[in-house]
This record gives structure tokens, C-alpha cells and sequence, in this order.
């Protein structure tokens, strides 16, 4: 299972950046959401140990660790807050240079 | 060793008197005083700091060395320090007094210049980076203070600021002082971390580790050159003649007596520690020997004052360098005597060149002369002063010269190297002594060159301050009696030699017929014979090489970073994506370089999953690992953009299933409402771009899909990422358990926050500045996409700037029905009503037993804006904002930051820790079972509100629907 986990997270991350480095900006956003997705899996494999209930006082058996739980609410909201501003760049340098298609602005040497 | 504060005292008061000075600045104080009764005023502070160190002396003379640490950042061991011996002493004593005659000299310099407070300022301030310099305790503090002179440096040369060459000469110091700064730095942290401490005391005793380490020419290279740059040493030593367009008085005070000082205080005091190699005497030696000798020639071709000056003090830093390499006791003798001596002469020298410049309005010798009987103070000082520059007996300047020699005859010395030597000394002695008797004669003797040129005698201060070092010069050298300034010498040219025993410092002019004296008679004459050969010997050095210069090196060298920026910029394409993939590429090479056995963990216990029955929840993980992996792929694959965000949002919800497995409920819920978030976020987006970009975007994807085109850089990077992150994980994963402090957070969760949901107490109570600073950033991104979307849009004339009411507060007026005017069905419409109530209950209750269950503030912000989104699909832009006047989002982010921080003060007053668990209704008995007002309730709210007012702005900003 550990072997899976791992590979899996791996292939979300080869996804993202595969799809961030595309041309397209709608493409390169949703892989930048995909990166994130598989951060924030990542972050719970660093959990100290596997748990069989939920991180609550109240319930009974081995929780799970309640630490990189709490580092990855962190990480969504601060992601989400992330894309939404990527997503508004993307939208004015489509409306500046007219195109979606990252490989046309590359007016930044200028 | 002596531990006192009190040597803080002297730089405290010069630094005051910068701020003193400054304030002259004001209009109102400025016209009251005149900058001549301000500069008598400031140099009482000079005059105490030189006080408070002559009271130092005596214990001084009896061996004490006074100290003052204090822990700067005491985490990395860095400390302020401040470190006073002879050697500093008598370089503070020079610092100080010196500093009193050029502030009252710089107020009769600049009498009538009512705006001269900022150049007092910046020497006041100069003043106490210069005393800093040499009084530093800590490598550390050495190079602050260092750094403080060179800037203040550039400031002083640069301050007639109208004037293109003083600008370039400034620079051109800046340049390369700054450079060697840089070297400096490097070479003391090395010399520190070798030597196992920041402190001048561990240095100067760890010489023998210093000199046995396998890099020590490293260290020895990277402080020399700081050393050699700042005392400009051959080649550097071009920004020193550029650095006179400075007014003179900071030519007198920085360029003769103390900034170009710095590097020899530097070496002196390194010597200890980095001397006595074979290494130090041949770099020392060579450097200052080509200095000296290149500096006397090229003084000697000068006509103007204070250019024959600048040269001679070169020539005169690079017998100061010589002195140190050597390894004998007589150096560091005639090394204290010289350094003491030029201060005092070269200082007076510039005075007098700066009287004659502003009395007569030239400098050129070829204009001057006959000044003598109009200006016989003048005359008298420049006199002293120059015949003490010659070497001439009976000034203290024919004593260094003296003992220079007698260096220059000692036989450790290689033969043929000895000859050189001597002969070097020789000549660069009666160039300056042709020098010194020139520039004397041809301005007050033989008769008036020039008519236009008239002079008149300065006032008497004026005059005074050059005749006070210049009659030193002579005094110190035949007044009997020194006793406590040779022992302070003694001292400090002992510190030097890093040898309490061996140098003896004694002013006598008279040892017998030596062999220094014989050599010295020999430069005298030799001094004499080009004096009055001077017209042919000056005639024939204009010819050879009439523009020989070293700035073609420096000009060399800064072509050389502008073309190497020029490549530099080259290699810039300027698409993202390249740089991606380098910033990427790197990451995995740094990451697999450093730590590549992080690849082989692990893999010992390679196990299939257990797929037997007890495990069914073994299988859902399989199940939602796989979507999550497929439907990310699909992503990629699907051809429309549509298709691609619908596949994105499926394995976003996979994921969430996976955390629900976890078992991680608190998580999940979060997941699944930024997923859906996500969705509409990326669904709007989309919407904005215009059809026709989109399409080509598209089928940009496709035309490369068609041409059987792999992208194969990304492609290659991308996988190896994936394999990284796989490796990584994977050993992460093989080595659980490990050591946490969860078991903490759950021992403590009830009793300090009173919540049952341990994720929930970690995020609002244990670790709630980090959520506070996790919703700001999340607030900041919603206003950070308003501004961009709306003010930068609109001053760019984009599309955006259509858009009305920017910040979302006043509803428009012109209210319509839908999207379009057209009203949706009541089948939509009256759901879509109920929904907002409900979201609003459902956030509520989130909010209210977060505390004990799944959810918290966020989840319950996000929950109310999805039911805001919907009112926007089915309502319009317009009505809803409409029916909905209190959404005005920069408001709730407001309110919310501000509730939060609030809650946080108010828990900081009553517990003592910002955002503390303090239950406010703890002792009410009527609450709701399981509910309580208490400050992680509040914050709670603050969350729900700041993170409501985000989304709105990210809503109302991506979302506006064009209402077409």
C-alpha cells in the first residue's frame, strides 16, 4: 500500500507540472490546482503513524494524527487563495496580449 | 582585559553631533546661527570623544586592553564589540584630533554656505564610523563600521553633487572600496570560523591555527584585498586622486589622516593573527613597494595641490604596507612613527592646500607663487609640514623616515631584494622630498606667476588648524619628555608585532653615523638634485608615457560587468515556461545531489497491499487512489477545457474520499467545498477568456497532439519530478512510526481549548496565528484579485475596466432580472432562494460545534459563498447584489481581520498568550449544551466573515456575468 500511495502522489505531481508547463493557461491553472491536490496528499504521508479513527477526543481506538491534518487545512485554503489569484493573472494577460497562449507573452524581457 | 560600556561613550557623542549637525538643516535654526559658530559648537564633540580616550591612556600603557560585547543576535552567536588597545588607542587619538582641526577648519572652509550642515553631518557621521573602525571588537562590528566609512566616503566626494567628475569619482571610490568590502567580509568570517570566534581576542590568539590552516592564503588573499582597496594599494589605488573633488576638508580628514588609514589599522591588526609567513612579507612587501615607488613618481608629475598630495599619500600608504610584511621589531617602530607622522604633516599639508584654493582660487603651482609675504601663517605652517613630508631633520617626519630605512637595511631580507629595497626607499624618499620642497616653492617663494591670481592671508583659525599638526610634526620630534605618547607607541606598534617584549618606540633624532643615516643623507641629496632639476626631469616624465594611468583598468573591468549582464540578460527568453522547467530541473538535481540516499529507503520492505477481506477499507483506498491518479490523467488528455476541469474536479473529490479514509473528516469537508469552489472558480475563468482565444489555445493543444509531437523536455522533467516525489514519500512512509508532538496537542486538546476535535484545536488554538495569517493571505488574494481585475484593468483599458462599482459597495441602480433581463423559472428560482437561508444556518452551526465536529469558520465562509454563487447564476449580477446589500466584501474582510484581531488582543489580556482559549460564558448556564462564546468562537466568526469577503471579491470580480 505504501509503495502505491507513493507512486500515486508521484504521478499527481508529474500531472501537474506536465499540465502547468502546457500552452494553454486554463491548462497551466488546473495543473498549478492538480500540484496542490497532491501536496496536500504528500503532507498527510507525513503523518507520524496510521490511525483507524478520527482525530477526536471523544472517539475510541488509535487516532490518526491530527498534526499534518491541521497543515493541510492550512495548505487548501492558502492553494485556493493561490490559484483564484493566478486564475485573475491569467485573465488580464489574456485581455492584455490577446491570446491564451503562454508561449505568445513573453514580454517579460522587456 | 577590561569589560567597560563607557567606550560606547565616544561614538555615542560623535554620532549625536551628526544629528546635531543635521538639525542645522532646519530653517528656522539655521537662520540664527552661522555655520562657522556650528561648526565650533560641533567640534566639542570631537574634542570629548579624544578626551575620554586620552583618559584611557595610562591604563592603556600599563597593558589593559578595554573590551565591550553585547549580544546582538545572540541565536547566532553574533555580538557588538568593541575592543580597545594601544594600537586602537593611537589610532583613535588621531581619529579625534585630527577630526576637532577639520571641523573647525571645515567652518571657516565653508563660511557663507548656510546648506554646509549636510556635509557636517556626513563628516560627524564619518567621524563615527572611522572611530568605530578602529575601536571594532568583533570582525563583525569591523565591517559595519567599515562599510559606514566607504558610504559616507561616496557621500563626501560626492557632495558638490552639480559636479559630473566629483559624481564619478565617488563612484569610482564607492566601486572599489565597497568591492574590497565584499572581500573583506568573506575574509573575516573565514578568519572567524577558523579561528572559532567573531572576537578580536580568539583571533589574535589563534594566529598559529590562522596560519597552519590549508586555506590561509585564501584568508590572507580576501583581507588584503579589503586592506589594499581602501588603503589604495597598487592597482586599486586609482580612486584616491578622483576622490579630490571632495571638498578639501574631507580630503584632509579622510584621504590623508584616516580613511586611507583603515587598511593599514586592518593589517596592523591582523598581523598577529595572519602574519609572519612567507606569504605576508612577499604580498605585503611587493604591493606596497610598487605602491610606494609608482605613487612618488607620479606625485612628482603633478601640478595640482591637492593631486601631488593624493600621490604622495599613496606613495606614503605603500611604505606603511611595506612595514608591516616585514617581520622584525623595527618596522612596527617606524610603522607607528609614520603613521603618526604622515597623519599629522600630510593633514596640515591639505589644510593649507584647501586655504590657498579658496584665498587665491587655484591650486596649480604653475599659477601660484610669491605667496609668502601676503600669506605668512600660511606659509609657515605649509612649511613645517613640508619639510616634515621631506624627511628632513629635525621633524618627526625625518624620525619615521629614519626608522623606515633602518627597516629597509635589515639583513633578513633576501640580497637581492635588499638592494631594491633599499634603493626603492631611497628614491621614493627624495621624490618626496622634491616634492615636498616644489609644491612649497613654487607657491610662496620666486615671484607671482600669474597676475590674475592675488591672495590674502585667511583668518586666523583658518590657519590655525594646519599649524597646530605642523608644529607637532616638529615638536614631538625635538621636545624631550614623550614619555607617556612613546609608551602609548610602544604599545601599539607591541600590538602590532603581536611581541609585548621586542619593539621599543623612543624619539630620537640622533643614533651616530648609521648606515639609515648615511642612506638618509643619500635621499636627501638625491631629494635635492631632482628639486632643482625639477623643470627637465618634469619635462622629460610628461614625455614618457605622458598618460600613463591605471583607470583603463578599472574602465576594463566595469565594461566586463556590463557585457556580462549584457549575456546574462541573453540568456533570458522570457517565457515562463522555460523558466519553469530550469527552476524545476534544479530543484530535483539540488535535491538529488544533496541527499541521494534518500533514494534507497525503504525499499527493503516492499509489500503488495492486503487485499484479504478484513481490509475492505484497503480497497476504497485503491479505488479513490486510482480515480484521483485517472481522472488527473483524463485531465490532461481531454481535448476540451470543459471536459478537462469536469475530470480536475472528479479527482478533487477523490481526493477528499481519500482523506475521509484516513481517516481525516475535518479535511474531507474542507476538500470537498474548495473543490467545489475550485470548480466554479475555474468555470468562471474560463468564461472570461474570449471564445476565440480559447479555441486557439485549444487547438494548439491538439495540433501538437496531431503531429505526434512529444513535448519531451517537459515530459522528461515532469517524470523525473513524479519520481522524486515518489522516492521521497515512499521513504517517509517506510519510516513510521516516528517521533511527533501530536500525542501534545492530544493530551492537552480538552483541557486548554475545551474542544474535542483535535484538528480543529491545533488550527484555532494551538496554532492560531497561523490560521490568522492564513486567512489574511487568503483575504489578501480576493483583494489582490479585485485590484488587479478591476483598478489595473481599468488603467490599462482592458476589458475589465467596463465593469462598474469596484469594490463591490453601492449596488447599481439599474436592476434587471436574470441573466440577460430574462427571468429563469420559478422552479429554479424559489430553490435557489432557499438555499442562501440554509447555507447561512448550515455555516452558522459549523461555526457553533466546530469546536466538537467536523468544520470550522472556513468551511462555513466558502458554504455561504457557494449559495452566493448560485444566486448569481440564477439571479444575475445585478440583482443579486440587489437583494443582498450587506455583501460588500472588503467590508467583511475588514470586519473579520479586525474581529480576529480584537479576539486575539482580548485573550492576550486575560490569558497572556494572543489568540489564548478564554470561554466567555463559561459560568452561564443557559447556553445551548455544547456551545459556548468563546474566543476560538470569535475567531471562528472572523474567519467565516474574512473568508465570506474574499470569495465575494473573487465572485463578483471573475464572475461578473456580461450582461450582454
Amino acid at each position: 500500500m505504501e509503495l502505491l500511495t507513493a507512486v500515486s502522489i508521484g504521478l499527481l505531481f508529474a500531472t501537474g507540472i506536465f499540465q502547468l508547463l502546457r500552452r494553454n493557461v486554463i491548462r497551466s491553472a488546473m495543473g498549478l490546482m492538480i500540484l496542490a491536490n497532491g501536496v496536500n496528499l504528500f503532507l498527510l504521508t507525513t503523518g507520524a503513524y496510521d490511525g483507524t479513527s478520527a482525530a477526536y477526543t471523544t472517539e475510541a481506538g488509535v487516532h490518526s494524527d491530527a498534526l499534518p491534518q491541521a497543515l493541510i487545512l492550512t495548505a487548501i485554503v492558502i492553494s485556493m487563495g493561490g490559484t483564484a489569484f493566478v486564475l485573475s493573472m491569467l485573465y488580464i494577460i489574456s485581455a492584455r496580449y490577446q491570446t491564451a497562449d503562454m508561449d505568445e507573452v513573453d514580454n517579460l524581457k522587456h | 582585559m577590561i569589560e567597560t560600556s563607557s567606550l560606547l561613550l565616544p561614538l555615542i557623542i560623535l554620532a549625536l553631533a551628526s544629528v546635531a549637525a543635521a538639525l542645522f538643516g532646519i530653517p528656522s535654526l539655521n537662520k540664527r546661527l552661522t555655520i562657522t559658530q556650528v561648526c565650533w559648537l560641533l567640534a566639542l564633540a570631537p574634542l570629548a570623544a579624544l578626551i575620554l580616550i586620552l583618559r584611557l591612556v595610562p591604563a592603556l600603557n600599563e597593558d589593559a586592553i578595554f573590551v565591550w560585547t553585547w549580544a546582538w543576535l545572540p541565536s547566532l552567536g553574533i555580538n557588538l564589540g568593541l575592543y580597545v588597545d594601544s594600537l586602537s588607542a593611537l589610532f583613535a587619538i588621531i581619529v579625534t584630533f585630527i577630526g576637532i582641526l577639520v571641523v573647525v577648519y571645515a567652518g571657516q572652509y565653508f563660511k557663507g554656505d548656510q546648506d554646509a550642515w549636510r556635509f557636517m553631518a556626513y563628516l560627524l557621521l564619518f567621524m563615527t564610523s572611522m572611530l568605530g573602525v578602529v575601536m571594532a571588537g568583533d570582525v563583525l562590528t569591523l565591517f559595519i563600521f567599515w562599510e559606514g566609512t566607504s558610504i559616507l566616503s561616496f557621500l563626501l566626494v560626492a557632495y558638490k553633487t552639480q559636479s559630473e567628475e566629483a559624481r564619478y569619482g565617488a563612484f569610482r571610490a564607492l566601486f572599489i572600496t565597497g568591492g574590497g568590502g565584499i572581500a573583506l567580509l568573506a575574509g573575516l568570517l573565514f578568519v572567524s570560523s577558523v579561528a572559532g570566534g567573531t572576537d578580536f581576542a580568539t583571533i589574535l590568539s589563534s594566529g598559529d591555527v590562522l596560519r597552519s590552516n590549508e586555506f590561509y592564503w585564501v584568508m590572507l588573499a580576501l583581507v588584503a584585498f579589503g586592506a589594499f582597496t581602501k588603503s589604495a594599494q597598487f592597482p586599486a589605488h586609482i580612486w584616491l586622486p578622483g576622490a579630490m573633488s571632495a571638498p578639501t576638508p574631507a580630503s584632509a580628514y579622510l584621504h590623508s589622516a584616516t580613511m586611507v588609514k583603515a587598511g593599514i589599522y586592518l593589517m596592523a591588526r591582523m598581523n598577529p593573527a595572519l602574519g609572519f609567513t612567507e606569504e605576508w612579507f612577499w604580498l605585503l612587501t611587493l604591493t606596497g613597494g610598487v605602491t610606494m615607488i609608482l605613487g612618488a613618481y607620479l606625485g612628482f608629475k603633478q601640478n595640482d595641490w591637492k593631486a601631488l598630495l593624493a600621490y604622495s599619500t599613496i606613495s606614503q600608504l605603500g611604505i606603511l604596507m611595506i612595514l608591516i610584511g616585514q617581520d622584525i621589531p623595527e618596522a612596527y617602530k617606524a610603522l607607528v612613527i609614520g603613521v603618526v607622522a604622515h597623519a599629522l604633516y600630510k593633514s596640515a599639508l591639505f589644510m593649507v592646500a584647501g586655504i590657498i584654493d579658496h584665498e587665491t582660487g587655484t591650486r596649480d603651482i604653475r599659477r601660484l607663487g610669491g605667496l609668502r609675504k601676503v600669506m605668512p601663517f600660511t606659509f609657515f605652517a605649509g612649511t613645517l609640514a613640508a619639510l616634515s613630508m621631506a624627511g628632513l631633520p629635525p621633524m618627526f617626519g625625518f624620525l619615521a623616515k629614519e626608522t623606515l630605512l633602518a627597516t629597509a637595511v635589515h639583513p633578513s631580507l633576501p640580497p637581492l631584494l635588499s638592494e631594491v629595497f633599499r634603493w626603492g626607499a631611497v628614491l621614493a624618499g627624495a621624490l618626496m622630498l622634491a616634492m615636498a620642497v616644489m609644491v612649497i616653492w613654487e607657491t610662496f617663494m620666486g615671484k607671482p606667476k600669474d597676475d590674475s591670481v592675488h591672495g590674502h592671508e585667511a583668518p586666523w583659525p583658518m590657519w590655525l588648524a594646519p599649524a597646530i599638526p605642523a608644529v607637532l610634526s616638529l615638536y614631538l620630534a625635538i621636545a624631550p619628555g614623550f614619555k607617556d605618547e612613546a609608551e602609548l607607541m610602544t604599545g601599539a606598534a607591541q600590538a602590532a608585532f603581536g611581541d609585548s617584549e621586542k619593539v621599543k618606540v623612543y624619539f630620537q633624532l640622533f643614533h651616530g653615523l648609521t648606515v639609515e643615516l648615511m642612506l638618509s643623507i643619500g635621499a636627501i641629496t638625491l631629494g635635492t638634485l631632482i628639486f632643482v632639476f625639477r623643470r627637465p626631469i618634469r619635462t622629460q616624465m610628461d614625455k614618457i608615457l605622458p598618460n600613463a594611468s591605471f583607470n583603463a583598468l578599472y574602465r576594463w573591468v566595469l565594461a566586463g560587468i556590463d557585457k556580462g549582464a549584457f549575456w546574462a540578460t541573453r540568456v533570458q527568453k522570457g517565457q515562463l515556461r522555460t523558466y519553469l522547467v530550469v527552476m524545476l530541473t534544479a530543484v530535483i538535481l539540488l535535491v538529488v545531489g544533496l541527499s541521494p540516499s534518500l533514494f534507497l529507503l525503504g525499499w527493503a520492505e516492499i509489500s503488495l497491499p492486503d487485499l484479504s477481506y478484513q481490509g475492505e477499507i484497503v480497497v476504497l483506498q485503491i479505488f479513490a487512489t486510482l480515480l484521483v491518479v485517472g481522472a488527473s490523467a483524463a485531465s490532461v488528455f481531454l481535448r476540451r477545457d470543459f471536459n478537462a476541469i469536469m475530470a480536475f474536479t472528479a479527482s478533487g473529490l477523490a481526493v477528499a474520499l481519500l482523506f475521509v479514509l484516513a481517516p481525516a473528516p475535518d479535511v474531507a469537508l474542507v476538500q470537498i467545498v474548495v473543490d467545489i469552489l475550485a470548480l466554479v472558480i475555474l468555470m468562471l475563468a474560463l468564461s472570461r477568456l474570449p471564445r476565440k482565444q480559447r479555441r486557439a489555445a485549444q487547438e494548439l493543444t491538439i495540433a501538437v497532439r496531431k503531429r505526434r509531437k512529444i513535448p519531451m523536455p517537459d515530459l522528461l522533467v515532469s517524470a523525473a519530478f513524479g519520481l522524486m516525489i515518489t522516492a521521497i514519500t515512499f521513504a517517509n512512509l517506510s519510516q513510521r512510526p516516528h517521533v511527533t508532538i501530536t500525542p501534545y496537542y492530544e493530551q492537552f486538546a480538552k483541557s486548554m481549548t475545551g474542544a474535542t476535535d483535535i484538528v480543529g484545536a491545533i488550527v484555532v488554538d494551538f496554532r492560531a496565528l497561523d490560521t490568522l495569517l492564513e486567512i489574511s493571505v487568503f483575504a489578501m488574494a480576493g483583494l489582490g484579485i479585485s485590484m488587479l481585475l478591476f483598478h489595473s484593468a481599468q488603467k490599462h483599458g482592458d476589458e475589465g475596466s467596463q465593469m462598474d462599482d469596484p469594490l463591490g459597495t453601492k449596488p447599481s441602480k439599474f436592476a434587471t432580472f436574470g441573466i440577460g433581463g430574462v427571468r429563469e423559472s420559478a422552479f429554479i428560482r424559489v430553490p435557489s432562494y432557499v438555499t442562501l437561508p440554509l447555507a447561512i444556518v448550515l455555516a452558522i452551526t459549523q461555526i457553533m460545534y466546530g469546536h466538537d465536529q467536523p468544520g470550522d469558520g472556513f468551511t462555513a465562509g466558502v458554504i455561504i459563498s457557494l449559495a452566493i454563487a448560485l444566486w448569481y447564476m440564477v439571479f444575475g449580477y445585478q440583482e443579486t447584489r440587489k437583494r443582498l446589500p450587506w455583501l460588500r466584501s472588503s467590508r467583511l474582510i475588514g470586519y473579520g481581520v479586525l474581529l480576529a484581531i480584537v479576539t486575539g488582543a482580548v485573550a492576550a489580556l486575560m490569558t497572556g498568550s494572543f489568540l489564548g482559549n478564554v470561554d466567555f460564558t463559561a459560568s452561564w448556564h443557559f447556553m445551548p449544551k455544547g456551545f459556548h462564546i468563546s474566543s476560538s468562537f470569535l475567531f471562528e466568526v472572523a474567519i467565516c466573515l474574512t473568508v465570506l469577503g474574499s470569495v465575494a471579491h473573487m465572485l463578483n470580480t471573475l464572475g461578473h456575468p456580461r450582461e450582454r
